[in-house]
């Protein structure tokens, strides 16, 4: 591991000036660092100056009616253990639950997730299918953007030179269910992830898939198929056999291109049975 | 299990165990290895004057050796460096030290290196895209052929009601110790000492010496605390580096692989492909033909063991009139094959195992019924003509079969239950020899071997001498010395420390009784007692403190028995081996293993929900240790069976250098399983006992396979039982 400057800034304005002041590169910015460490530890990455966000005041979660905003450096596992989440939001907790194991998710947070955009992240896609919105603050101040406009490739975000992720909006409860497949259930990456979610209020369905390069993505035709409320059979299978057919799939080595379609098809059709299911067959 | 019974969990426990990874000396230096960027290739020339440059830097390769080492380098076969044509990817060019990691590695990357690319094999396949005839002895890439044969094999394939073939396939699969590899050498006056993590001390110093062209009396190697060896720490490594780097910069100096060099360097098990045929008449097996092309790496013709010994596990423990078997070690552009816990003995288990249901099913029998006709008792002589002696597989069998009736009977929808036999043979290696130091208040067993994790040197070593001697558990110690100053001892490798190791202490005990019976002036058997705190010895009619029994000349130094063990291989008939070397090991034991799975009909996705092992054993030596060896040695079986898979590219990189894509269980994915001792069979070992390190994984990856295969009727013929090849055999792609 390369050696570097950590520093611990006290508040939002020093974390900031911390970003503007550095040369280039920007520094690493640190919010639990369960991907961070692991890039730097194996050379992929040698920042000089590491900006830690530990001491902001962001370990925050706020419920406001069926809305819920989190701090971007609050712990998934803090998350995971509102049972709020798992309640309004099913398929974010099963999401949540869903990545590393217990150690890990103490430290990892949100934030950390959305700024590292890793290809498989397990939280992005169900993150899209909430229509979740990402709060900066910057220079500049605050903006609020799209999950779906932050996330723009492969470890590539809409993140500014000085920007910090400050929290996650996440509009309202949804009916939802996050399903995966992994060679390894635990500590492992997705070779499928599947996000569903029905929003009650605009009465239409939200799908993403992820666990492959070079991000996760909305399936927005798939989700028109579902129609406005719990499919009926032939119309969840061609839904499902739409987006086994027609996202675009990466081979690797997790898994081949026609094992992946396979896998999208048969966990959207749980994804999407599990929402209907837990809403007695009305999402 | 107590700290007690384990005198090592304290000290690991509070941090005070002083692993490879953490050794450090005053002014030590730092090293790197310069790896080669191609899998085959000429070099055309190595420049370290950038690397030299850099403040406190040494660089050393092939160029230099003969300023270093009198003779100019032992084993012309096996060069430090390579002097001309690199073998496998990352292989060691050039090697530097520095004052710190950091600066090594930079001085490394610094190293100019031109080479010449050559086309790798890498895929042994491609060195047969069609099944090889007998032409593939001929092939310039094997590099090993052994042939075995017994029997009237035409004529039994000619009168055959049925014959079955099949191909089966396996992946390469590393040990995974938590502690990669790791040392610290200083060469001063003469001497070329080397502290390091391995399983074998004095393996090491024979390997060294060999390498470096020195007498072993002038090598020295001390074994620090190990985290894992699993067969992988079994000969030297990194320690010729460490120590032409000490000698060249006249430090000492510390060589350790970060975990990506553990998976890239490491020595181990490679692919393979296994064609079983099997004729049968009337029901009854008749006669087998296996052949095996076996992933060797860049192992060296004539430095082969693994095709040797691997043709020993291709027919399983079952009979049959007539066979032949034949194992070529075809060479690849990867690093050398090493042993693997039960080195390929789980691949060859899970071919056999899960041929031979095959052939039950193409003939109408229950595939466990089938297999317990043909197992081997004692009485029965292997296809090698090794006596088989007592064998406690079909004993395991009967109660496996007992569970596994049970567990199916209450299994839920898309569950299936399958039994795995496995058979291993201890292999005592060279032998060893320990000695015992009797003090009045307690009993040390001075020897040779360090303590790699599982308890079987600390523990069962201790509990050999508690029982042979008749003394309580808190008064043996254990003592670890190197190679200056222990008994010659072989190491921890084949299942050999309680078996070998236990015979040369029961050995050193008679002894030490014969000493005290004499001074006691008793004629009859003597045991040792405590009385205050004290050992006493005690004869049939009179009993004295051990204080009183000691020589002035053992006042401090104690009473001193030695014991030595060094077994003959268990003989084979050598007119059954037609070309090569079979390698036959010592006493027989055998594993059966039930495992319980649900299998996911629309992904393949396999989970394994319960798990019970019927181990022979012999006799147990010390409950709580056997039962660690098991339950760990399924937990690395169960990775062999579903996740574990090294992965190569065509030009000879490891893609999956990384505990996140080369996947061994968590705890999550390993029942915790119910395990059971097959006792009464006795071995080769103290009061009867047999090795147990290896003998739990064998099983597993066929146990699960048949598991798998019961449950979905997915037979899938290539490890590991991914949830893509399940989908694959139930036609799902």
């Amino acid at each position: 591991m390369s050696p570097f400057e950590l520093l611990t800034p006290e508040t939002v304005d020093e974390a900031i000036a911390e970003l503007r002041s550095a040369d280039d590169p920007r520094p690493a910015v640190l919010a639990g660092g369960t991907d961070l460490l692991l890039d730097i530890e194996d050379g992929r990455t040698a920042p000089a100056r590491v900006v830690s966000l530990r001491r902001l005041p962001w370990r925050t979660l706020d419920w406001v009616g069926g809305a819920l905003s989190v701090g971007s450096t609050l712990s998934l596992r803090s998350l995971e253990a509102d049972p709020a989440v798992r309640e309004r939001l099913p398929g974010l907790w099963e999401a949540i639950h869903a990545v590393g194991s217990v150690a890990l998710r103490h430290r990892a947070t949100l934030g950390g997730n959305l700024g590292r955009a890793a290809p498989a992240s397990d939280l992005v896609p169900m993150l899209l299918a909430l229509d979740a919105e990402v709060e900066l603050v910057g220079p500049g101040g605050v903006r609020r953007t799209p999950v779906d406009a932050f996330v723009r490739a492969s470890r590539r975000t809409a993140l500014g030179p000085a920007e910090l992720i400050r929290g996650i909006r996440i509009p309202e409860a949804r009916p939802s269910a996050y399903r995966w497949q992994r060679v390894r259930p635990a500590n492992d990456i997705s070779q499928i992830a599947v996000a569903a979610a029905f929003s009650p209020s605009r009465r239409s369905w939200s799908v993403a898939v992820g666990g492959m390069p070079p991000r996760p993505i909305l399936l927005p035709e798939v989700a028109r198929d579902l129609g406005p409320g719990a499919p009926n059979e032939p119309a969840r299978r061609s839904a499902c056999a739409r987006a086994s057919r027609e996202v675009a799939i990466a081979a690797d080595q997790r898994a081949s291109e026609e094992y992946r379609r396979r896998l999208i098809g048969t966990l959207l059709d749980r994804a999407i049975r599990a929402v209907t299911i837990a809403g007695e067959g009305r999402p | 299990m107590t700290a007690a019974a384990r005198p090592d969990l304290a000290l690991k426990l509070a941090g005070g165990a002083r692993y490879g990874t953490d050794l450090d000396r005053p002014g030590m230096l730092w090293a790197a290895l310069v790896p080669s960027p191609v899998a085959h290739g000429r070099v055309r020339s190595v420049d370290l004057a950038p690397a030299r440059r850099r403040p406190g830097v040494v660089a050393i390769d092939a160029d230099d050796l003969p300023g270093l080492l009198p003779g100019g380098g032992g084993d012309a076969d096996r060069p430090i460096f390579p002097a001309n044509e690199i073998a496998y990817r990352n292989q060691p060019l050039a090697a530097v030290a520095a004052p710190t990691l950091a600066e090594a590695r930079r001085a490394a990357a610094a190293v100019r290196i031109d080479v010449a690319p050559l086309p790798a094999l890498i895929d042994l396949e491609t060195a047969f895209p069609e099944w090889p005839g007998s032409e593939a002895a001929r092939s310039p890439h094997v590099i090993a052929h052994v042939h075995a044969r017994h029997g009237d094999l035409a004529d039994a394939f000619r009168t055959a009601d049925r014959v079955v073939e099949e191909t089966y396939r396996t992946s390469g699969v590393h040990q995974v110790p938590l502690e990669p590899h790791a040392c610290v050498a200083s060469v001063a006056d003469g001497r070329w000492r080397v502290e390091t993590s391995t399983q074998s001390p004095f393996g090491v110093r024979e390997d060294v010496a060999s390498l470096l062209g020195i007498p072993e009396a002038d090598v020295v190697v001390e074994g620090a605390w190990v985290g894992g060896g699993f067969g992988g720490k079994g000969s030297s490594l990194l320690e010729p580096y460490a120590l032409l780097l000490s000698r060249a910069a006249e430090r000492p100096v510390r060589l350790a692989l970060d975990y990506r060099q553990e998976f890239e360097l490491g020595r181990t098990t490679l692919p393979s492909v296994i064609r079983l045929t099997t004729a049968v008449r009337d029901g009854r097996i008749v006669a087998r033909r296996v052949r095996l092309l076996l992933d060797v790496g860049s192992s060296l013709p004539g430095r082969d063991f693994a095709t040797g010994y691997s043709i020993g596990f291709l027919l399983g423990p079952y009979r049959a009139p007539a066979f032949e078997v034949e194992g070529y070690g075809v060479r690849t552009n990867k690093p050398p094959f090493g042993p693997h816990r039960a080195p390929f003995a789980p691949q060859c288990a899970f071919a056999v195992e899960s041929h031979l249901d095959e052939v039950a099913r193409a003939v109408g029998r229950d595939p466990v019924a089938f297999r317990a006709e043909h197992l081997w008792h004692d009485g029965d002589t292997t296809p090698f003509g090794q006596r088989v002696g007592p064998f406690g597989a079909a004993a395991a069998l009967e109660q496996a079969r007992a569970t596994a009736e049970r567990w199916r009977a209450a299994a839920p929808p898309g569950h299936g239950v399958g039994i795995g036999i496995g058979f291993w043979s201890t292999n005592t290696g060279a032998g060893g020899e320990v000695r015992l130091v009797l003090s009045p208040t307690g009993l040390t067993i001075v020897q040779g071997e360090r303590e790699i994790g599982s308890g079987s040197v600390l523990r069962g070593l201790a509990a050999v001498a508690e029982r042979a001697l008749g003394l309580p558990p808190d008064r043996v110690r254990v003592e670890y010395l190197g190679t200056a100053d222990a008994p010659f001892d072989s190491g921890v490798f084949g299942s050999r420390t309680v078996g070998a190791m236990g015979r040369a202490i029961v050995e050193a005990s008679a002894a030490l009784r014969a000493t005290l019976a004499e001074r006691l002036g008793s004629a009859g058997p003597i045991r040792l007692d405590l009385a205050d705190g004290e050992l006493v010895a005690v004869g049939p009619d009179t009993r004295r403190p051990v204080r009183e029994l000691l020589a002035p000349a053992e006042r401090s130094a104690g009473i001193v028995a030695t014991g030595r063990h060094f077994a003959k291989p268990n003989a084979i008939d050598e007119g059954r081996v037609v070309t090569g070397e079979f390698y036959a090991f010592t006493d027989f034991t055998g594993s059966v293993h039930v495992a319980e799975v649900a299998v996911d009909r629309e992904t393949g996705a396999v989970r394994v929900e319960r798990y019970a092992a019927f181990q022979d054993v012999g006799t147990v030596v010390d409950r709580a240790t056997a039962q660690a060896q098991v339950e760990g040695g399924i937990a690395m079986g169960l990775g062999i069976a579903l996740t574990e898979e090294a992965v190569w590219s065509e030009e000879g990189r490891l893609l999956n250098p990384h505990l996140l894509d080369y996947r061994i269980p968590t705890l999550g994915e390993v029942p915790v399983p119910d395990v059971t001792f097959v006792e009464g069979f006795a071995g080769a070992g103290p009061f009867g006992a047999k090795g147990l390190g290896e003998p739990p994984i064998v099983p597993v990856p066929a146990a699960v396979a048949a598991a798998v295969r019961d449950a979905s009727g997915a037979h899938v013929t290539e490890l590991p039982l991914s949830a893509e090849r399940v989908a694959r055999a139930l036609k799902l792609l």
